[in-house]
């Protein structure tokens, strides 16, 4: 299992969504959690904040996640950052988007809280193996 | 346009006309208000009020199920969370009732007098636990109906979104009227939005190029190899 100790960064718009992932994170064992509310905002802490994942919604102002993630990528301080997308963004061209785009993982919303675990636990043992 | 409205009018005023002018006269006015019909068709389009019409009657039906997929999805939060609170309450009533029935009965051993103390140590921490049992799910309790409570927002929001999509469906039918009346219906035509960024699909068993759950999500990006 993973470290619970893992620094989890939440980037969405919608606080109720901030605040679902944070509760289900917590049941998962996880409570080192930040959140920030777009991309903008998610790149900078990311860059000061020596997170160890990400969690990002796609569809918010000023920068999208895709931007983000492609940001994230391209900044050799961050580029091995596991990043899970977590959106309403449902067109299969979004999915081949944002694998292609280096994302760890992808769920569609509405989502359970088991698809989030399942997702996190299959990145996690990825990460363990790589 | 020179008037044509007012020359009509000034051609067939006249009050010395025989009858047979009069039937001439009368198809001469059908002609010129189909005349007129025409040439105030031609000048709603080229002035676009047209194609206006029919982007506001194309968006209508848009924003209608946009609006009802709202009321879907905040009637199917509500639904859970009276579905969780059915579940929670008569667990909290269960522990209530037994932590009560509990500390009676310690309360009667402890007035019998033949126990050693470490023995009515005990049973001081068990009632005291009980107590902050008891409280807490009386304090829990609280906080379930005030969920509960709090529900009625789907109610409320649900009329108010049911009788906006009334009014639009309306203004819809009138609308399309229009066009069916003044415009050639072969020209609507639809344009399929091309952007990654959609939002929640509405309908996501009908649309083209959409997962519907996560294991077409899983499925799409096993079969790319991700």
């Amino acid at each position: 299992m993973a470290n619970p100790d893992t620094k989890f960064l939440i980037v969405d718009d919608f606080s109720t969504m901030r605040r679902i992932v944070r509760n289900l994170l917590k049941e998962l064992g996880f409570t080192n959690v930040d959140e920030a509310e777009d991309g903008v905002m998610g790149l900078n802490k990311l860059k000061n904040g020596n997170f160890d994942f990400v969690i990002s919604d796609w569809n918010m102002p000023n920068m999208d996640g895709l931007t983000m993630l492609k940001s994230i990528r391209a900044d050799a301080t961050l580029a091995s950052l596991p990043v899970l997308m977590v959106t309403a963004e449902s067109k299969k061209e979004n999915i081949i988007a944002a694998a292609q785009a280096g994302a760890n993982g992808y769920v569609v919303k509405p989502f359970t809280a088991a698809t989030l675990d399942e997702k996190l636990s299959k990145i996690f043992e990825k990460l363990l193996k790589a | 346009m020179n008037s044509p409205l007012a020359s009509i009018i000034e051609e067939n005023l006249p009050q010395h006309l025989t009858t047979a002018e009069d039937s001439l006269k009368n198809e001469d006015i059908l002609t010129r208000v189909g005349q007129l019909t025409r040439d105030l068709h031609q000048n709603l389009s080229g002035l676009g009020f047209d194609k206006l019409l029919q982007n506001a009657a194309e968006a209508i039906p848009n924003a209608r199920d946009r609006l009802d997929y709202v009321a879907k999805m905040t009637e199917q939060a509500a639904d859970k969370v009276l579905n969780a609170i059915d579940v929670a309450s008569p667990l909290q009533d269960e522990i209530c009732s037994a932590g009560k029935s509990l500390e009676k009965k310690w309360q009667t051993v402890l007035e019998s007098t033949s126990f050693k103390k470490q023995y009515s140590e005990a049973a001081s921490d068990t009632l005291a636990f009980l107590k902050i049992t008891n409280d807490n799910t009386e304090k829990t309790k609280q906080q379930l109906l005030e969920i509960m409570m709090a529900q009625d927002f789907q109610d409320l929001t649900g009329q108010v979104i049911k009788k906006v999509m009334a009014l639009a469906q309306d203004i819809e039918k009138q609308l399309l009227q229009v066009l069916v009346d003044f415009k050639q219906p072969s020209v609507v035509k639809h344009d399929v939005e091309n952007s990654l960024l959609n939002g929640p699909q509405i309908d996501p068993k009908n649309a083209v190029n959409v997962v519907s759950d996560q294991q077409q999500v899983d499925d799409l990006l096993d079969s790319l190899g991700f």
